[in-house]
């Protein structure tokens, strides 16, 4: 059986000097792979390499068999990579309510607004009004309720007050649990170890780490991160 | 100084052979495009250093023609006929720095504006030309003189041209090798922080426009002495077009590029006008595909296959000089927030913020996300205007100034994205925040200014942790974000600021990094006896390194006191509960 | 104010606001510093004269001049445009160098003298007792209404926000699934194509020629700036200030000072209110 999302040997990056280095991976769908690195290891790359903003130089990209490598962003996302990204991760100009309700979603936002209330309050308030956290939680709700089965994130508890920090962790289970795969691009260690059903740790572009949650410890996660 | 010298005297000594080698007709032919040439030099400084991109020129160059084509009708004789150049030269500046000025001052992104603008003003100005008659000759324009001291357009006047060419492309040459050039460069790179640097950008953009102004103006009177006659197309908006495509084509990124498009252009027109119908076409065609393609034009063409046959050695280092104090700012003592109200639309974002710090020490603010922490420290800096109340430092009000103000009122500031020069290398964004708050006019005019280091620039460059001591050559985009993070931390404390506002300065840092930068900040205040307000969200940094604790909720300050007592607010509790990273 | 002189106010300022429209959403939407947009009035000027020399009738005038315009917007924007969004200053150096093109090409076709046709419809009609040209009237009450149903489309339709989406952050608005291409494309067509028609409909009361692009350029962008960027009111009220300013001032001094006067407030405009009358926040 094909993973819902394939990397196969991929290598990419920006202008003439590449930053991902022949890295494969997959995840099944009900996974979530937590990516994780020092600054500037390429997590950023990755997620852009997936979700389709960055085009690969070499290597494949499949979702549940078929090659998106060479697709658009929004194609692929038509094919149902939904993605959060690390900055500019809302459209200032619309409204929260214009935000949430752009695109083709599966689920209303009310479900969450229970567990982020701030984000009712301001439903007819420019995004760009809202501060760097607030705005996160829209990107995060967004990219829960958009009817995608592939989840990219890249540092989303960034900026976050930590107990919507478990929130999130909690919404992400149970996207997993109805069927998503997540790729979780982070370096807040906790927010990993709690949802990750793997691990894929970089550094200089390459894998350097690559196993099951359940055979690495805090430790070694750690170790990966420090010189 | 020989990188400035030989291609000047390689310049001199071409213009010098062409009477010579090609004929006096040929020489009078290149003196016209070398007019035009220098016109499009001035244009190449203003847009090429600080994006400023002038559509009109031809308003100064044509009114310097008339004025000049007046004044020797007049035959008034050589000393009044320069005293009234340098006087009308004089005029023009000031006009051309006033008109930036203003049109810059309210808003960093009036670029395009201003360039229509220039473009209605010298619309109006044609059509003035061409009107009035009785001043300019109406359509027929201004003629039957002679050139300025008499000299013969086809023989000596060759001569004059000749010598303000190289003289004004000596001096643009200078002008690279100074300070001014990369504050020049550093307004299009990113103005935002250049102004909390203490730069008032739009006075430095009404500089450069008036700087293009004067030497458009330069060529307008060399124009007509060697014309002869001036018509309302020299002050028309095709001259400006043209002028703009010349600078375009020939590279706006060098002093010489001008010229080259100047005299290539103006060559190949003459030569293919007449015998080939699509020659407009083409130039329009070259000039799209210039912008599209190839930014840097000829010049830079021509200079990446020179680099691609000689590689260029680095610089030897060269050695740091001690940087002058820091000018005396009388502000110091608490910062006081007193009922600010700041109201975006509907948005309330800051809904009556009172509080007073010590004077001295760190004082951490945190909150939810929406408290509106980030908005209290843009109205400090005058970012965002406040609708209601003051802030006030020590004895001075310091809200709703401009953010170029806030540095001379002893307040600098780390923004949440890490905000540098991204198209210059590391020792350069350090060289221009050396002169933060410490130089003066004559400083940006000496080299010697590059040198500058303070001693607490050079202590946190040699500090074993601090990436930036290996990468001072490197391009910032180069760096990544957390040595970015790092560089604008540098910059913000060279010019020593008595209040040091960081907005998350941890943001993306790994846990090693945090550590370092927690270290750097607490030795920064240590050192200078200064106030420090950080922005941040990791309780353990926060217990650390905070004399103070400002809590903020909805707009509102909710407490302020010692870690522990916030920490035990139950109030604080139920609205925010920290946790480590 | 007699009849005819408040007939013209109207005249001018909602074909203004007609040849402004394009640059509003080109510019105000897009952000892109549309420098051809006389242009595309100037090709729809002269579609009157294109299906008359070659003997079409009068019918024909619209299908051409919508035709060409958006071909060579559609061309355009493929070809060089679409590099262009985000890059606000080199989308003014391209469209200007385009600008040229257009003007030397149509020179090349049809020399660069005055052409003029007449109108299709003739004949004047007596309103507020005075006696004013039937086309213009019919010019007039078409463009309020075609504002009206612009407005009313605008507030309704999902395609407003999707621009909005897409001009604000282009790289997220393809991660929801916005086709970026396809919908910037599109918006652009559109908007040269209400330069090309506010071209013909001002065809048979101006001179046609190559160069009369420059001017309707920059009272558009005065129009814009006055009455800010993001809104159909904006708009309105910008064509409103700066065609009622030269109007009347051309009428009691001359064209001259109504450029002048109408420079100077867009200057006053940009120091004082930078955003104009009616910015885009909400």
């Amino acid at each position: 059986m094909s993973a819902l999302l394939e990397i196969d040997a991929l290598t990419g990056g920006y202008r003439d000097t590449n930053v991902l280095f022949g890295l494969s991976a997959r995840i099944d769908a009900g996974s979530v792979l937590g990516v994780f690195g020092r600054n500037g290891v390429g997590k950023t790359t990755l997620a852009r390499l997936v979700q389709g903003s960055l085009l690969a130089v070499s290597g494949d990209i499949r979702i549940s068999g078929h090659s998106v490598a060479a697709r658009p962003a929004h194609v692929r996302r038509a094919m149902g990579i939904g993605y959060m990204p690390q900055t500019s991760m809302v459209f200032d100009d619309l409204t929260v309510r214009e935000n949430l309700n752009l695109g083709t979603n599966r689920d209303t936002p009310e479900r969450y607004f229970e567990r982020f209330p701030r984000l009712a309050e301001r439903l007819d308030q420019p995004a760009g009004t809202m501060s760097g956290g607030e705005r996160k939680i829209l990107a995060f709700v967004r990219t829960m309720i958009e009817d995608t089965s592939i989840l990219v994130l890249d540092e989303p508890s960034e900026g976050v007050q930590p107990e919507n920090i478990e929130l999130m962790a909690d919404c992400l289970e149970e996207r997993a649990a109805a069927g998503a795969a997540v790729l979780l691009c982070e370096q807040n260690l906790g927010f990993l170890a709690r949802i990750s059903t793997g691990y894929l740790g970089l550094d200089a572009g390459k894998v350097v780490l690559e196993k099951p949650a359940d055979e690495v410890s805090v430790a070694q996660l750690r170790s990966v991160l420090s010189l | 100084m020989a990188s400035v010298l030989l291609p000047v005297s390689l310049l001199l000594a071409a213009l010098l052979l062409i009477p010579e080698l090609f004929g006096d007709f040929t020489a009078y032919q290149i003196g016209l495009y070398l007019i035009y040439g220098i016109a499009a030099q001035g244009i190449g400084f203003l847009w090429g250093k600080t994006g400023v991109l002038p559509l009109g020129q031809a308003l100064f160059f044509g009114f310097a023609a008339y004025v000049t084509a007046i004044t020797l009708r007049a035959e008034t004789g050589l000393i009044t006929e320069l005293a009234l150049a340098v006087a009308v030269l004089v005029a023009i500046a000031v006009f051309a720095c006033a008109l930036a000025a203003l049109i810059f001052r309210g808003r960093n992104d009036s670029g395009p504006y201003f360039s229509l603008i220039t473009l209605a003003l010298v619309m109006i100005a044609e059509q003035i030309a061409g009107t009035a008659t009785t001043l300019t000759g109406g359509f027929n324009g201004l003629s039957g003189f002679d050139s300025l001291g008499k000299l013969d357009p086809f023989a000596g006047f060759y001569y004059v041209i000749v010598g303000v060419t190289v003289a004004v492309s000596l001096l643009l040459f200078v002008l690279n090798r100074l300070p001014v050039n990369l504050i020049a460069r550093a307004v299009a790179d990113n103005e935002p922080r250049l102004q909390l640097l203490g730069f008032p950008t739009h006075i430095i953009k009404g500089a450069a426009f008036a700087f293009s102004a004067v030497i458009a103006a330069l060529a307008g009177g060399l124009f007509a002495s060697h014309q002869g006659i001036v018509t309302p197309t020299s002050m028309g908006f095709g001259l400006s077009a043209e002028l703009v495509i010349l600078t375009a084509v020939g590279g706006r990124y060098h002093v010489l590029g001008p010229l080259i498009g100047a005299v290539l252009v103006g060559w190949a027109s003459a030569e293919l006008r007449d015998s080939f119908p699509y020659w407009e076409l083409l130039m329009a065609v070259a000039f799209i595909l210039v912008v599209l393609k190839a930014p840097g034009g000829i010049a830079e063409l021509l200079e990446a296959g020179y680099r691609r046959v000689r590689a260029t050695k680095p610089g030897a280092p060269s050695k740091v000089i001690a940087a002058p104090p820091t000018k005396a700012v009388d502000a110091a003592g608490p910062l006081r927030f007193d009922d600010v109200h700041l109201q975006i639309g509907v948005v309330r974002i800051l809904n009556g913020v009172s509080f007073q710090t010590p004077a001295t020490g760190i004082v951490s603010i945190i909150g939810p996300n929406g408290a509106g922490k980030t908005s209290t420290l843009n109205t400090i800096t005058g970012n965002l205007r406040i609708t209601g109340g003051r802030i006030t430092f020590g004895r001075r009000k310091i809200d709703s100034r401009p953010p170029y103000k806030a540095l001379h009122s002893g307040i600098g500031r780390k923004l949440q994205v890490p905000s540098v020069f991204f198209s210059m290398s590391v020792s350069e964004n350090l060289a221009i925040a050396m002169m933060a708050n410490r130089s003066r006019l004559l400083d940006l005019l000496r080299p010697s200014t590059y040198r500058w280091r303070s001693r607490s620039l050079s202590d946190l460059l040699d500090h074993p942790s601090v990436p930036l001591k290996e990468e001072l050559v490197e391009p910032v985009d180069h760096l990544p974000q957390g040595h970015r993070q790092f560089l604008e931390y540098a910059m913000t404390i060279a010019a020593e600021p008595q209040v040091l506002l960081l907005d998350e300065p941890c943001a993306g840092l790994s846990p090693d990094e945090t550590a370092l930068m927690t270290d750097l900040v607490r030795h920064y205040q240590a050192e200078t006896g200064g106030l420090v307000i950080v922005i941040e969200h990791d309780m353990s940094i926060v217990e650390a390194i905070s004399d103070k604790v400002l809590v903020m909720h909805l707009g509102q300050v909710l407490a302020f006191d010692t870690f522990e007592q916030v920490r035990r607010n139950p109030e604080v509790q139920a609205v925010y509960a920290g946790g480590t990273k | 104010m007699s009849s005819v002189l408040f007939l013209n106010l109207a005249w001018q300022i909602s074909t203004l606001a007609l040849v402004a429209l394009g640059l509003a959403i080109v510019f105000g939407k897009l952000r892109i510093m549309n420098m051809a947009h006389g242009e595309f009035v100037m090709i729809g000027a002269y579609a009157p004269v294109i299906t008359s020399s070659l003997g079409l009738s009068g019918w024909w005038q619209l299908p051409v001049c919508l035709l060409s315009v958006g071909l060579v917007a559609f061309v355009l924007e493929r070809a060089i445009i679409r590099h262009l969004y985000g890059r606000m200053f080199d989308s003014l150096l391209a469209t200007w160098g385009i600008a040229i093109l257009l003007r030397e090409t149509v020179e090349l076709i049809f020399g660069r003298g005055y052409q003029s046709v007449s109108p299709p419809i003739g004949g004047t009609l007596r309103l507020f007792g005075a006696d004013y040209p039937a086309y213009r009237i019919a010019v007039i009450v078409g463009i309020v209404l075609g504002f009206a149903a612009l407005y009313w489309w605008s507030t309704r339709s999902r395609v407003a926000v999707r621009i909005k989406a897409m001009v604000g952050n282009p790289e997220l608005a393809e991660a929801v699934g916005i086709d970026t291409a396809r919908l910037s494309a599109g918006a652009f067509v559109f908007g040269c194509c209400t330069a090309g028609l506010a071209g013909l409909v001002l065809a048979p009361t101006i001179r046609i020629e190559p160069m009369m692009g420059l001017d309707y350029l920059i009272r558009s962008f005065f129009a814009l700036v006055v009455g800010g960027l993001g809104s159909l009111e904006g708009l309105g009220i910008g064509a409103g200030i700066i065609a009622g300013t030269q109007s009347v001032l051309g009428a009691v001094a001359n064209q001259t000072y109504g450029y002048l006067a109408v420079l100077t407030l867009s200057i006053l405009f940009l120091w004082v209110k930078p955003d104009g009358i009616r910015s885009s926040s909400r």
